[in-house]
């Protein structure tokens, strides 16, 4: 079964990051959408991994090519898809990933038949160019250091307290968990997509076993809390650093969420 | 290989790509030596899986927690040894803190544990050798993040 979670695991990064990678509004919000559809399979999978009294990990063998068009992009999800149907376990989960599988399948040939749909992908240009407005050259290089720095630090959250849920029998834990997956999950799409119109779009690297197997959680939270407060630094530096009114925003508008992140985090101490 | 190299502050393009895809990062099943550098400060750790055929390095892998500057250098430098010798590599350790000596001080230590993590793992391997049932090799790093230099028995767990 822990081959079945990593194809899922994969396969919600897959439609995750096609979401991020698509200009077109009305396609991205759909594949994210569905994106989210994979992640509580994947979450639902690995509650019955552990019911069985088997185990999974956050191994991965993916990566995130770098596709020109549109359709290459639904073609290459399509493949994905279909490759992982003969894995899922026969039963009422599976019934249920397989039906929500073909719905997308359906939405993706729909979105193939009509080649202006086939636009130019530019996620992964490298051009580092933020749309019309005019960032310099070294505020520029501080919001990409800063999205590779988050967005991994997000994707590690999002997994860490996944795993962290799955294994937890106390309700108020189990709740603060989902909370912290939500924000994070909200933090992954805005620096995803900013990456994506920065044209430099990755995967998040892989999780070591190191990184979410939690032997200590009080000492755990404690690391994160003071992680957080690192985060809400980074945030506010490049709130100054960039010159930018709508940007400042956000950043400061994130840096607030980071601060009830840590009123969240105090909960599991 | 690290002369036209300029860290972040100053992205080139060469600096991006290992950003968005880091070379030999991962695990390595059939690792002869596994070692670990932690900066129990922070938590911060690399994990360095290295392969050896005789004295060369036939294959090498890592993975770490930490910041990005922690992934290129770590990029780069298992770039740099693989299908090299051993004694080249330590070698290659000097050449590196030789070019990176120009980094700032966040970098440098980003650097130090790198290959304290490497060094950790041919630790590993020597103990092995030695017959030791050593899973991995644990270096723990100071604050200033330099491997401390007491007895490494107490430091391996």
């Amino acid at each position: 079964m822990n081959k079945t979670y990593q194809k899922k695991h994969e396969l919600w990064l897959a439609i995750l990051f096609a979401s991020f990678a698509v200009n077109d509004e009305a396609i991205k919000s759909r594949l994210y959408d569905f994106s989210q559809i994979a992640f509580r399979h994947m979450k639902w999978l690995g509650e019955q991994i552990l019911e069985n009294g088997e185990d999974y990990n956050y191994d991965r063998d993916m990566v995130l090519l770098k596709r020109n068009s549109v359709f290459e992009i639904i073609e290459a999800l399509r493949q994905d898809i279909t490759n992982i149907q003969a894995l899922y376990p026969k039963n009422i989960l599976g019934e249920r990933m397989k039906t929500d599988d073909a719905y997308l399948l359906e939405y993706l040939a729909q979105i193939m038949k009509d080649s202006a749909n086939n636009q130019e992908v530019t996620a992964f240009n490298m051009q580092r160019k933020w749309g019309e407005k005019d960032l310099a050259q070294e505020q520029i290089d501080a919001l990409t250091l800063f999205l590779f720095e988050e967005s991994y630090k997000e994707y590690e959250l999002i997994l860490v307290y996944a795993y962290m849920q799955a294994r937890t029998k106390d309700v108020l834990h189990f709740n603060v968990f989902q909370d912290l997956v939500d924000e994070s999950q909200f933090h992954l799409k805005s620096f995803g997509n900013m990456m994506a119109k920065l044209g430099i779009l990755a995967l998040p690297r892989e999780l070591h076993t190191m990184t979410y197997v939690v032997k200590d959680l009080n000492q755990f939270i404690k690391d994160g809390i003071a992680e957080e407060e690192a985060a809400k630094i980074m945030c506010k530096e490049l709130s100054d650093a960039i010159k930018d009114e709508e940007l400042a925003k956000f950043f400061d508008f994130i840096n607030y969420q980071e601060s009830y992140h840590i009123e969240l985090m105090k909960k599991l101490l | 290989m690290f002369e036209n190299v300029k860290m972040p502050e100053g992205m080139n393009p060469e600096v991006l790509e290992h950003l968005m895809n880091p070379k030999n990062y991962g695990k390595l099943d059939d690792a002869d030596g596994v070692g670990v550098a932690l900066d129990e400060k922070t938590k911060e750790y690399v994990i360095f899986y290295t392969k050896l055929d005789s004295d060369i390095i036939e294959n090498v892998k890592f993975a770490t927690n930490g910041c990005q500057d922690t992934v290129v250098i770590g990029s780069m430098f298992t770039q740099m040894i693989l299908g090299n010798d051993t004694n080249y590599a330590n070698t290659a350790v000097q050449k590196m803190h030789d070019k990176l000596g120009k980094l700032s001080a966040q970098q440098q230590v980003c650097a130090d544990i790198v290959f304290t993590a490497f060094l950790a793992s041919l630790k590993n391997y020597e103990h092995k050798q030695n017959g030791e049932d050593e899973e991995l090799h644990v270096l723990k790093m100071k604050e200033s993040c330099q491997v401390e230099q007491t007895d490494e028995g107490k430091e391996n767990e």
